[in-house]
């Protein structure tokens, strides 16, 4: 017989650790037993043991549910499916692999992992998709085998369920009068015909389905409540269903991309994260202007875009974008995401020139508009801008071209006199870099304009709405099973030969203590009602 | 500042405490164990109030927010939920048995808090991620979420301890500890409770990411170890209450899933990740 899986399987695995003590071998042996275990529970019902039936409690206590199990389907799947040893297999594996993406980098983040890797593992990780394991074909298996799990259980249950729904018991039961506390029951001078109405106006207030009858041993009713707390847990479990229906819905039909605007600047198509060709928006958005704010500290305080939307040549929306204050528009939602500077199109350049007829000027110049220099040596104009070149700063590439002869590109730095302190021999080992190659000009880069611009991410998910009608279902589903139950309430009124004998009693699914407490109150109730 | 001097003498409130209720268990005397509860109950009042003042200040600072957001503050946070749970708990039972794990695990937190020299217990502007009401919500449920399990993980320590018990010996220490199907059906009882405020924990941090990063999950390892600790005390409640798993296996089980919760919150800062405080 088997007495528990742990203990069926905890010696085993000790016994693996004795025998495998000194090799390498041992974490897989541990893997492998709490495998071998888990499908232990899957499959093989286990003894159940320890003491059960605890009357005890805090704030609720729960009854047993395993009674609820009925139906008896002969088919081999159908049974697999409704195990619920199925599900806590399926739950404690779910959670096991997750682990695995915890530690292991995962998407973006994977590739610089994935180089330090030797190529069997990275062969075999790859093969397990370990590298986005969260999207892997067999954690979606995983999940989709839970979702499969929860649905049989339901429909195999709900008969069991549905009829505990619907039976309710004849009035004139005798039998939850016994062993009754003696607060629950007291005398009362008058009329056995007196009670009912009194008796039904006390009732209708708190209970519903009231039933009474009378026979000639007196007169009895039934009321109840929370009936429908049988069926909390089928709340629970179709949240679990929205919020995978939610999450496969986003999948397929939502995207997660993201753009990068300028100040000034609009764009209508933005890049998925995932990769691939950019994705026409059908509008426009326009970043009118980018703030930072910073608390005295130095830590940032906030973010803010100013964007407009324009959608079929006019303006459509126009508003302020914040961290925690998104904008939606037709379905597609905008988050403040990141932020940076991109060189504009405009620097000033400082061109000296020694030798005899020196001269030192400083002019502004435009992106590939040829300035002609001071001594009528030809004109020189910017190709490119830089943010950072070479991790050296900002810098711009001239283009030097003399009347005759070949033209010269030169790069030149905005922090030319902290770089030479840094690298003494650099400007004279690469022309290319040296601001004084060409002669006997020497130029500089005095200043450089950049732009502010926002990264914004970009998102569309129709599944979102059926993750929050989930979460709500999930936790109104949990207050309802957790904390309600259904109780039947037992009121007799006998006649005795000095007057009526009043008792009540009940019953419950779950949390006894409650039931107590209400029929407590209840009888105190009743004696106001009929002593005074 | 005022706050962290008086909550850095809570520490020690809560370590008096922990003596008196590990005394009332090896002596047995109840004279023990209200002085304990007097302590105790003397030094939440106060530790709420230091929370209170820290609030007050931050906004004499000018950077005004409600002390729950980074490691310092939720350590803080975490040892008075543990003691309001646990209070609770003794109230309503009239047992003080596990308030030695209680004021130990909340003296922990203090102590971790207060003098770990990696901890800094300034007032820390909020960076704008942070700036959302959703903050307090997910805060607050987490943390109450966290206290019930840990309380959960005090009574199935102390059910293993009573399972030692031997009716030949006259253990006093171990006659104090109610008994066995009690301490069960606490925990269970614990168990459900954190349970249903992690998941409110989770759906409020869900929303919360979906507002500020636009998505409501991206398997971030905090959000993944909240819901691996999530699953594990969901197979609990399953094989609690489908399989009729009780005794010594469920402690087992409630144990397992606190040492998750302990990952969740501490052991996740050494992984990469939105909710890594290492940063801060």
């Amino acid at each position: 017989m088997i007495k528990s899986p742990l203990d069926c399987f905890f010696p085993q695995i000790k016994l693996q650790f004795q025998k495998n003590s000194a090799i390498k071998k041992q974490n897989f042996e541990v893997l492998w037993g709490l495998t071998l275990y888990l499908i232990q529970v899957a499959f093989f019902r286990c003894e159940e043991s320890g003491d059960t039936g605890c009357k005890w409690d805090l704030f609720f206590s729960l009854g047993d549910m395993a009674a609820s199990k009925t139906t008896n389907n002969s088919n081999l799947i159908w049974n697999f499916f409704c195990s619920v040893n199925l599900t806590i297999f399926l739950l404690i594996i779910l959670a096991i692999t997750s682990i695995v993406g915890t530690v292991i980098p995962q998407q973006d983040s994977a590739v610089e992992f994935a180089q330090r890797l030797n190529p069997g593992f990275f062969r075999l990780f790859s093969f397990l998709q370990l590298f986005d394991m969260y999207h892997s074909i067999w954690f979606r298996i995983l999940i989709g085998l839970l979702a499969l799990n929860l649905i049989v259980c339901s429909i195999d249950r709900f008969p069991a369920i549905w009829k505990l729904f619907k039976t309710s018991p004849r009035p004139d039961r005798s039998k939850p009068f016994e062993n009754i506390p003696p607060d629950w029951s007291f005398s009362v001078k008058g009329n056995i015909k007196d009670t009912s109405t009194p008796l039904h106006e006390l009732l209708d207030g708190q209970f519903k389905k009231i039933k009474s009858k009378e026979t000639d041993k007196g007169l009895y009713f039934y009321g109840e409540k929370g009936r429908y707390s049988y069926f909390g847990f089928y709340l629970v479990h179709l949240s679990i269903l929205f919020i995978i229906l939610g999450g496969i819905l986003g999948s397929f039909f939502g995207f997660e991309a993201y753009v990068n605007i300028p100040e000034g600047d609009y764009v209508n198509s933005v890049r998925l994260r995932a990769g691939g060709a950019p994705v026409k928006l059908g509008f426009e958005i326009r970043c009118e202007k980018f703030f930072v704010e910073f608390y005295k500290d130095g830590t940032p305080k906030e973010y803010r875009s100013d964007i407009t939307i324009l959608a079929d040549g006019k303006e459509a929306l126009k508003g302020n974008l914040t961290v925690n204050n998104p904008i939606t528009f037709r379905g597609i939602t905008f988050y403040q995401s990141s932020y940076g500077t991109i060189p504009g199109n405009k620097a000033r350049i400082g061109i000296s020139r020694q030798g005899p007829n020196p001269s030192d000027v400083s002019i502004t110049m435009e992106l590939r508009k040829p300035v002609p220099l001071p001594g009528n040596d030809g004109n020189i104009h910017l190709a490119d801008f830089r943010p950072d070149f070479m991790r050296l700063g900002p810098a711009v590439l001239l283009v030097v071209r003399p009347p005759e002869g070949e033209e010269k590109k030169l790069w030149i730095f905005r922090d030319h006199d902290s770089i030479r302190e840094r690298f003494p021999e650099i400007f004279e080992k690469f022309p290319g870099l040296n601001p004084a190659a060409f002669e006997p000009y020497f130029f500089s880069l005095d200043q450089m304009e950049s732009k502010n611009y926002t990264g914004l991410q970009v998102n569309k998910d129709p599944g979102v709405s059926f993750i929050w009608i989930g979460c709500f279902m999930m936790i109104v589903g949990f207050f309802i099973a957790f904390f309600q139950s259904h109780r039947g309430i037992f009121v007799r009124a006998q006649p005795t030969k000095k007057g009526i004998r009043i008792s009540v009693a009940g019953r419950s699914n779950k949390n006894p203590v409650g039931l107590e407490r209400e029929l407590d109150k209840l009888s105190q109730k009743l004696r106001n009602l009929f002593m005074t | 500042m005022v706050n962290t001097v008086i909550l850095s003498y809570i520490t020690f409130v809560y370590f008096v405490s922990f003596f008196f209720y590990l005394l009332m268990m090896v002596i047995g005397k109840s004279t023990l164990g209200r002085i304990a509860t007097y302590v105790t109950l003397g030094g939440f009042v106060v530790h709420a109030f230091a929370i209170i003042l820290r609030w007050i200040e931050s906004y004499d600072l000018g950077i005004g927010h409600a002390p729950l957001s980074n490691l310092y503050e939720s350590l803080i946070f975490f040892a008075w939920t543990i003691i309001l749970l646990y209070l609770l708990i003794e109230w309503r039972t009239k047992n003080k048995s596990i308030g030695a794990i209680a004021t130990l695990l909340a003296f922990g937190a203090m102590a971790y808090g207060s003098y770990s020299p990696t901890i800094s217990s300034r007032i820390q502007p909020l960076v704008p991620a942070l700036q959302s009401n959703w903050l307090l919500a997910h805060v607050i449920t987490s943390f109450f979420g966290y206290a019930a399990f840990a309380l959960a993980f005090g009574l199935s320590l102390m059910y293993l301890i009573k399972r030692l018990d031997n009716p030949e010996k006259q253990n006093m220490f171990l006659n104090l500890i109610p008994r066995l199907s009690i301490l069960d059906d606490l925990t269970y009882q614990m168990v459900v409770i954190g349970f249903l405020l992690l998941a409110l924990g989770i759906i409020t941090g869900a929303v919360w990411a979906h507002s500020a990063w636009g998505s409501y999950w991206t398997w971030d390892p905090k959000e993944t170890w909240s819901l691996i600790t999530w699953l594990v005390y969901a197979a609990l409640l399953h094989a609690r209450m489908m399989r009729g798993w009780r005794g010594k296996r469920l402690a087992i089980f409630s144990i397992a899933g606190f040492l998750c919760v302990m990952f969740t919150y501490f052991g996740v800062n050494y992984l990469p990740g939105l909710h890594s405080y290492a940063q801060s």
